[in-house]
């Protein structure tokens, strides 16, 4: 059957006022009713494709070259009224952050209705029967009385659905999806994507899903196009692309990504880092060969330009075929040694945790933020922490760097307990216990150099360090971390965000500390970078020889450092063991859940759209 | 985006430039004066200025006690510039500590600093200071602490904003859990974050300083009447407006431009000062 095709874009450039170019020679088309997935790393400019199709272009970036066709309609051409009428009718939008998509002041039937009147439902009575049916449709309970409701009393994860709802209100031909599941917990990312999945077929509509996530992209789209440097790497089917990939990017970023099963392999790690939009328009080669594995010497003088390598499947590389030869580094011998050690650093025995509220007329309401937790680790035994917003997590890094007081049970730290809270046994006790923080933005003080960063700790204690015996500290964690000595005198700011983690974990790392508590250290990570942080870290466990408790969301990632998970639900530890006892034997139902989610739930979509 | 940024540096260079001058001018005063500014020339009264018909020995014309005004302006720019700097100064160390205080420690404390500012502003700032003098009695010290016991609010105010903007950030946690005391932590870590909009608003209350000691001048209630003032100048130029327009025409044009060059000088400083949108410039 031939499909006809939405969205046809052809040799788009999008440039600079001062001519450097941010994407080049970009192809794709979308044929009705199918997702196109585009995937990309932070910088790639994956989401500057979505912005020219909804003529967002921020500020002094203009289509230099290149077309748009939507349906027939040249979209570059048209005036601005006639395009600007065709967004949120024919062109449907899901955004990244549901809980800043909407306003905060005006009720969600509000801002439903006004959706809906603008796309041709005139009386008020029709609009609300239509906005309860999509509800209704993407599965929200009560639809009714969700409409009288404010943005701030529902969750991420049901805003999201009013957004999808909105977005396919008007039987749209194309909806744009910008990393639509980013900001939500990983059990509803899942079904978040099986939502859209669901209406895409109900809608017949085509789908542009942006995304930094390959097994996602695997599991919703149909055909996937990988972004590198502004430009198309590789495009073809999603299934071959994420198996078979032809071209070592992709080759890259599937070794780099930690996986939830088969054999745990080292991750690879890619050199530098992707090239500024002024440095790729200067490339005279191939923008990858820098970093490329394969590379000759024809990549870094000639451009390989995209074409067919296999049947539906185009990759833009001199050599296609060396892909499949490039293999994650050889596992180190006695992989994963136990190198945990017998001594208990941190134990906590029927740890509570409970908040009071006061309601305005004073009365006191409890909340529970941790029921029970029994559990420990050892020195240098590396513990993941699983579970999703408001399971505790944050509640228990608290209680362990003494942030706050623990309500009853028992809490040890390198041999404090918790009950002795004086200011000294607080200072003994975190120099023994860092806690390494989740954005490293937020964390390092962009008016400090990272000299000065990495040694803060020391600012704290009695007796002053001469200059340059700080100096020769900072340089050793450092090097320590794997940064090259020249950032010393650099601003966070002249950082990119992979060296900033890498500064954030060296000022933790500047008291020897026994126990690392890492809170979601690599979640706002680009794939490339966080497999250079996690075989970091793994590395620095062979040498300093610290426990680590690390609190992600992403199982994967845990699989691939700790030793044993603990899996956190509503306060409670419901379940731990080692990695792969919990993960591929999950007994509690959450943990299957969660499993389930990680995996990627077998996709009815593809299996009925494909007859 | 490269001509905004050029456009920037030309008001910061432009206001720069004028501040200094006024302050150089203040500082200077007694050796640039042609004429002492209480010498009186009672055979040449009310002179317009040289390019309005007046003679070249009063550039600027007289008054009606025949003073040089130009020898007036200069004394008056080292009253102006004197009671600005320090009013400034005073008020922003008052408003800063303050506004420290409430935003770092936040609970009962904040809520009390908060309400003492609101307390405070819900007065009309040029009566309340009227009436601080009335009670002072006059003279240019008196000014200042006039002008210091009003304006700490607007410091407290904006800054405690700031400082609320910076405790949530994980780098003031970090700089906790290492040890460091209260004090330290507001230091080394609060203050250099807030310091671009300590630098603006103690730019932009130069000015204002500028326009209330004017105001006090002329309403007599502000430095004693021997020593030269701009208000002050407004004040006995006013009943002989109809016959010589620029005995009041020139302090408020003077006035005018200090203040605007304050104003510029606060905003352009907040824009070079911030690093932030320095990164949005060089993009």
């Amino acid at each position: 059957m031939k499909h006809q095709n939405v969205l046809v874009i052809g040799g788009l450039e999008v440039s600079l006022p001062n001519g450097h170019r941010i994407l080049n020679g970009i192809d794709l088309t979308i044929e009705s009713g199918r997702i196109l997935g585009v995937i990309g790393e932070s910088g790639a400019g994956k989401s500057m494709i979505g912005s020219c199709i909804a003529d967002t272009l921020p500020a002094g970036l203009r289509i230099s070259r290149g077309s748009i066709d939507f349906d027939g309609l040249p979209l570059n051409s048209v005036t601005a009224k006639s395009r600007r009428a065709l967004l949120g009718r024919d062109i449907g939008f899901i955004p990244q952050e549901p809980m800043t998509a909407l306003n905060p002041s005006l009720t969600i039937g509000h801002q439903v209705g006004r959706h809906l009147a603008r796309i041709g439902f005139a009386s008020a009575r029709l609009r609300e029967e239509c906005a309860i049916h999509l509800f209704e449709e993407v599965g929200l309970d009560r639809p009714k009385e969700l409409l009288s409701n404010y943005p701030h009393q529902l969750s991420g994860g049901m805003l999201q659905r009013v957004l999808i709802a909105m977005a396919f209100a008007s039987n749209p031909k194309l909806v744009i999806a910008d990393e639509p599941t980013t900001a939500l917990d990983v059990t509803i990312q899942a079904k978040v994507v099986e939502l859209i999945a669901r209406m895409v077929e109900n809608h017949t509509t085509s789908v542009l899903f942006i995304t930094h996530d390959l097994r996602l992209a695997a599991d919703l789209c149909d055909e996937v196009a990988v972004l590198y440097a502004g430009r198309i790497v590789e495009s073809g089917a999603a299934s071959t692309i994420i198996r078979e990939p032809l071209h070592p990017y992709s080759r890259c970023l599937n070794l780099a990504a930690p996986n939830l099963s088969g054999p745990l392999r080292p991750l690879l790690i890619l050199p530098r880092t992707m090239p500024s939009a002024a440095e790729r328009t200067l490339m005279q080669g191939c923008e990858f060969a820098p970093r490329c594995p394969v590379a000759d010497t024809i990549c870094a003088t000639q451009k390989p330009s995209i074409g067919l390598v296999a049947q539906d499947h185009r990759s833009a590389c001199h050599y296609p075929e060396r892909s499949g030869s490039i293999e994650p580094p050889p596992a180190r011998t006695g992989a994963l040694p136990d190198v945990a050690g017998t001594d208990v650093i941190l134990r906590a025995g029927g740890l509570q945790k409970t908040y009071a509220l006061h309601d305005w007329m004073g009365r006191v309401r409890k909340v529970e933020a941790l029921r029970g937790l029994d559990f420990d680790v050892r020195d240098r035994e590396f513990v993941g922490v699983v579970g999703e917003s408001g399971s505790g997590k944050s509640t228990l890094t608290k209680l362990i760097v003494g942030l706050e007081n623990v309500t009853t049970g028992r809490l040890d730290v390198a041999g404090h307990s918790c009950e002795d809270r004086s200011a000294a046994a607080l200072r003994a006790m975190r120099q023994k216990v860092q806690l390494v923080f989740q954005d490293p933005q937020s964390a390092l003080n962009p008016r400090r150099t990272v000299g000065s960063l990495v040694t803060q700790g020391l600012e704290a204690q009695s007796g002053r360090l001469s200059g340059e015996a700080r100096q020769a500290i900072a340089q050793e964690l450092l090097a320590k971390v794997m940064l090259p000595p020249d950032v010393i005198d650099r601003f966070p700011d002249q950082l990119s965000g992979g060296q900033k983690q890498r500064v954030n974990i060296a000022r933790a790392l500047c008291f020897s500390p026994r126990l690392l508590v890492a809170d979601e250290i690599v979640s706002g990570l680009d794939v490339s970078v966080q497999a250079q942080i996690l075989e970091l870290l793994r590395t620095l466990r062979e040498q300093a020889g610290f426990a680590l408790l690390l609190i992600s969301h992403d199982l994967a990632v845990v699989r691939h450092i700790c030793d044993r998970a603990l899996v956190m639900f509503k306060g409670e530890i419901v379940e731990q063991g080692p990695v792969e006892d919990v993960f591929g034997n999950p007994r509690h139902d959450y943990t299957k859940a969660l499993v389930a989610a990680a995996r990627g739930a077998p996709s009815s979509h593809k299996a009925a759209g494909r007859e | 985006m490269k001509r905004f940024a050029r456009l920037a540096d030309l008001r910061f260079l432009l206001s720069a430039a004028v501040v200094v001058t006024i302050v150089l001018v203040a500082i200077l005063a007694p050796h640039i004066v042609p004429y002492e500014p209480n010498d009186q020339d009672l055979l040449n009264i009310l002179m317009p200025p040289v390019f309005a018909g007046g003679s070249p020995e009063h550039l600027l014309g007289t008054d009606s006690l025949g003073r040089d005004t130009l020898s007036r302006l200069i004394y008056g720019a080292r009253t102006a510039m004197t009671v600005a700097i320090f009013a400034s100064t005073g008020a922003m160390l008052v408003g800063s500590f303050l506004a420290n205080i409430a935003g770092y420690f936040g609970g009962r404390i904040d809520w009390a600093i908060s309400r003492m500012v609101e307390i405070w502003l819900s007065f009309p700032p040029v009566v309340l200071s009227m009436l601080l003098i009335v009670g002072l009695g006059i003279g240019t010290d008196k000014v200042i602490l006039a002008i210091i016991l009003v304006d700490w609010t607007r410091f407290c105010r904006v800054l405690r904003t700031e400082v609320l903007v910076a405790r949530r950030q994980d780098y003031v946690s970090f700089a906790l859990l290492a040890g460091f005391s209260n004090s330290r932590v507001i230091l080394k870590e609060v203050l250099p974050g807030i310091f671009p909009m300590l630098v603006t608003l103690f730019s932009l209350q130069m000015g204002i300083s500028i326009v209330v000691e004017a105001i006090l001048s002329f309403v007599s209630m502000g430095v004693p009447s021997d020593v030269p003032a701009w208000g002050q100048m407004i004040a006995d130029a006013r009943i002989d407006i109809y016959s010589a327009p620029w005995g009041v025409a020139l302090p408020i044009l003077t006035i005018f431009v200090a203040v605007l060059s304050f104003n510029v000088l606060g905003d352009s400083l907040n824009r070079v000062l911030d690093p932030r949108s320095k990164i949005a410039h060089s993009s």
